[in-house]
């Protein structure tokens, strides 16, 4: 019997430039290890990801979005990182109203020292995707 | 089909020790496969001048139309590749960069899985170089005069600064006169002058310079117009006036107030204010029953002040200069964390100053016109002390100058918690607003020492140089810019923006739109995401470059 | 302006149940405004329903367009060429919007995604409150321009009614008395003679539905 491949998520963390990309490039600098399957796009500020580019990460086959940006009060541009919640807590409703579990997408704030966290918040993201299952809409 | 697009990729192994990890040839292989890739190299060290040379000649001689580096960190040398590319004739945004070095091999160690990932990097990468759009660079005239608003020492030390750098300065005043805190201080620290002479040295520093317009008994009514171009309009004592600037700098300090509420008592004869203190030990004529003993009392009402202790100290010397007598103080942190502040300290211990040290408030009570006071202190394992003291000093709390308020809304600067001026990042940015070329300096927006205050000035008023030094400022035009066909005028980008940097104009003689300004945006993108029309686009990080990046999932992992 | 907000997805769903191949349709003007019905709305609609479709196995291709203004003739004639290649429309215009684009292509089955509110104006970032009713008989000029059909739960011409209570009124506390509101205004601005005149009820009949506007060729 031919053994079932273990699933690899497929994870988007979208990274605000300031704080969260800064804390990935941190990670890698002190060799802490993350999984390979989580990708990284780089944004201005979190407040910069639109609702939409989430929803078309899921139509092209995402099984999970990290939005990653500043601590609150921390935003260079004052409200990128509560707008950036506003719409994850959006985009949950969005999510279930088309019957895709909202714990798919979540936020995280962070400092650009924050290696560790970076790391521990991808590897949680992805065990908690590896849970759910492969995207109900790939 | 030629749609013009002629990508080159770089690949750099960093000084050979990434290609230790994977086949470098055959990722370079398979990236030739892709269209539109024109040209692929490998480089071991694109820092370096020489690759950087190499890199040059590739451009102009393939004739590439934008350029991938696939290297380090984006953060490290990003800019130096935009120069790069610039030098060989290719706008400086056609650039796009995908981090294979600290985003991929160094922090997985699986190689076969890093290699996959680094070729999924590179790919979405040149997914994304596929949309990238040239931003143009222009020069454009600015104003610059600066506006320094507070006449106090942060004030006056900024006029001087900016001053002496040539840029012509308007130093506002509110009051009649100058100086602000130092026409009520007693003494000063570490500096060894009264402030009466340090006041006067300032300003003569002020009265001798030919571009500092001192006005007094003037304030700040509004501003209009953004960074390099604002208009702001003061009412001074002939009535109201316009006048323009290149940059603002606030100094307008803070207030104190005593809260009877947080104490539970009100003040009387013999509890006073700090502030009513000094008015007591400045004036010339004699007190009618000297204080024999007199006990001060802070971090009552906030234990954080700096600016609290402070005063408390430099008036403890005071009161033992003046009046001799036993002078305690009783505090819950000393905040000495200034240059020559510990000396303060250890100057009022010497000349016979008690300090006790608190945890829990201690208890005040009048009896008999006499005040006594109950306290455990900490230093002396939580022993109940008792004291009575003929004169009691009490802390006030500094609040925000009054027009704070009003100034923030109109000029859509923030305020923080406590009412005082919020500075754009307290780590990186302390001394900038959040909105481009409108700065702070000394108390209005922070609790400082008198050291702290005059060091922020000089920060302020750099900063303000650095923007407007030259006569004309580079500026990227349109870098994020408004369709004003599809813009529908709803003004939620000019609400929802963080650095008041959209405003509305009229095109073609008719129709209003929103428009970015282009030296006060900070690029952030939060207008494109917001706009319900799609009439925003930024362009280096536009819709269509970030969709372009999500190209791969489903097939790389 | 109008104010619309976009129908539950559930319902929205069963309006397109059966259908592969649809138009979307925003519009530039209120809807856009009022962040329910413009370009944007229509990509993030358009997207759920393909990941709706997608997860049931269904097949749906979505055509998106927004114009202008969909209340009007030209602008919508200029869809044909879309609306010719699909089987239904789903409108996010309000109520005039919808039924201009059903009569231009009376072929076609034409959907609303919106369900219309009100006129009316925002309040804060996000948040739109009813000012206008539309009512064709207006009385603002003797209310220093705060409406008491809209704002007032009993709609008195000649209020305050008994029940209002320090500025909030009985009928729902949390909301502000308007004749509370009316009063102020007026006193200000030295009107409050305005306040003592009797008005007689008003005109119900004012617009006879539906509504019908017409003027002289300029």
């Amino acid at each position: 019997m031919k053994a079932k491949e273990a699933f690899l998520p497929d994870i988007i963390a979208f990274c605000c430039a300031q704080s969260a990309y800064q804390a990935a490039d941190t990670a890698g600098s002190m060799r802490i290890p993350y999984p390979e399957n989580i990708r990284v796009i780089r944004v201005p500020c979190a407040g910069r990801v639109d609702v939409l580019h989430i929803l078309r990460a899921f139509e092209k086959g995402a099984d999970g979005v990290l939005v990653l940006g500043c601590h609150e009060e921390a935003c260079r541009h004052l409200s990128g990182n509560i707008r950036a919640k506003n719409r994850v807590q959006k985009l949950n409703t969005l999510l279930q109203e088309v019957g895709i579990d909202g714990e798919r997408v979540e936020i995280f704030t962070l400092a650009p020292n924050q290696g560790f966290r970076f790391a521990r918040i991808a590897n949680e993201i992805n065990e908690r995707i590896k849970e759910l299952g492969p995207s109900p809409v790939k | 089909m030629d749609n013009g697009l002629r990508l080159g990729v770089f690949l750099c192994d960093c000084g050979g020790t990434l290609s230790k990890a994977t086949d470098f040839l055959a990722i370079k292989a398979n990236l030739e496969k892709l269209p539109d890739v024109t040209y692929v190299s490998i480089s071991h060290d694109l820092c370096l001048e020489r690759a950087r040379e190499a890199m040059q000649k590739d451009i102009k001689d393939k004739g590439i139309s934008q350029v991938v580096v696939a290297a380090c960190s984006p953060e490290l040398h990003e800019n130096d590749f935009m120069n790069i590319i610039q030098a060989a004739g290719v706008n400086r945004y056609l650039l796009s960069m995908a981090n294979i070095r600290e985003q991929c091999f160094w922090a997985h160690p699986d190689k076969g899985k890093a290699a996959k990932k680094a070729m999924a990097q590179i790919v979405m990468a040149i997914n994304r170089a596929r949309f990238l759009e040239p931003v143009e660079q222009t020069k454009i005239s600015v104003n610059r005069d600066v506006l320094v608003i507070g006449g106090g020492m942060a004030g006056i030390e900024a006029a001087i600064e900016l001053s002496n750098l040539n840029l012509k300065t308007t130093l506002i005043e509110k009051e009649a006169i100058l100086g602000g805190k130092l026409n009520q201080f007693v003494n000063l620290y570490p500096v060894r002058v009264t402030p009466g002479e340090l006041l006067a040295a300032k300003l003569k520093q002020v009265d001798e310079r030919q571009n500092i317009d001192v006005l007094t008994s003037a304030e700040l009514i509004d501003v209009s117009g953004e960074v390099g171009n604002f208009s702001a309009r003061i009412k001074g004592g002939n009535g109201e006036f316009v006048r323009n600037f290149g940059a603002i700098i606030f100094a307008t300090g803070y207030n104190t107030q005593f809260s009877s509420q947080i104490y539970g008592f009100e003040l009387s004869n013999n509890i006073i204010t700090q502030s009513q203190l000094e008015e007591m030990l400045k004036s010339s004529s004699e007190v009618k029953e000297t204080p024999k003993s007199v006990c001060f009392v802070v971090d009552i009402s906030d234990e954080h002040s700096r600016v609290s202790t402070l005063s408390a100290l430099r008036n403890a010397l005071g009161v033992k200069e003046k009046f001799g007598g036993e002078v305690c103080v009783l505090c819950k942190n000393l905040k000495v964390d200034g240059a020559g502040l510990e000396r303060l300290y250890r100057d009022c211990r010497n000349k016979g100053v008690l300090f006790i040290k608190f945890d829990i408030p201690p208890k005040i009570l009048k009896q008999d016109g006499e005040i006594r006071i109950e306290v455990e202190d900490v230093l002396m394992s939580g022993e109940q002390v008792s004291l009575s003291c003929d004169l009691l000093v009490v802390e006030e709390t500094s609040i925000p100058p009054l027009d704070s308020k009003v100034l923030s809304s109109t000029l859509n600067i923030g305020l923080d918690a406590r009412g005082f001026y919020q500075e754009n990042n307290v780590h990186l940015y302390p001394v900038a607003s959040n909105r481009e070329g409108i700065f702070f300096a000394g108390n209005c927006h922070a609790d400082l020492d008198l050291m702290r205050a005059l060091t922020e000035a000089s920060n302020a008023a750099l900063s303000a140089y650095q923007l407007l030094a030259q006569e004309k400022i580079t500026v990227e035009t349109e870098k994020v810019m408004v369709d004003p066909d599809k813009c529908r005028f709803c003004l939620t980008c000019i609400r929802a923006c963080p650095h008041h940097a959209i405003q509305e104009v009229r095109v073609n003689h008719e129709k209003m739109v929103a428009q970015i300004v282009d030296l006060a945006c900070q690029g952030c993108g939060i207008c494109a995401a917001v706009c319900p029309a799609k009439a925003i686009k930024s362009k280096d990080w536009s819709d269509e470059q970030i969709l372009a990046e999500l190209e791969l999932l489903g097939e790389y992992v | 302006m109008i104010v619309a907000e976009r129908k539950p997805l559930e319902d929205i769903k069963e309006m397109i149940a059966g259908y592969k191949k649809i138009l979307i349709v925003g519009c530039g003007t209120c809807v856009t405004i009022c962040w329910a019905g413009g370009e944007k709305e229509v990509a993030v609609l358009s997207s759920q329903l393909r990941l709706a479709s997608k997860k049931n196995g269904n097949e749906l291709e979505i055509l998106e367009d927004t114009i202008e203004r969909q209340c009007e003739k030209e602008l919508v004639e200029a869809l044909k060429d879309k609306v010719q290649q699909v089987e239904a429309v789903l409108s996010m215009g309000c109520g005039a919007g919808v039924q201009t684009i059903a009569e231009i292509f009376p072929d076609t089955p034409v959907y609303p995604a919106l369900n219309t509110k009100f006129v009316g104006m925002p309040e804060g970032e996000g948040i739109w409150v009813e000012t206008c009713r539309a009512c064709g008989d207006c009385f603002l000029d003797k209310t220093g321009g705060i409406c008491p059909i809209v704002r007032c739960a009993k709609g008195l011409l000649n209020g305050p009614c008994g029940g209002t209570n320090s500025g909030k009124c009985e009928v729902d506390p949390e909301k502000d008395c308007a004749w509370t509101l009316i009063y102020r205004r007026l006193e200000q601005q030295g009107r409050l003679d305005t306040m003592r005149k009797y008005y007689p009820p008003r005109n119900f009949q004012a617009v006879i539905r539906p509504g019908k506007v017409e003027t002289l060729q300029a």
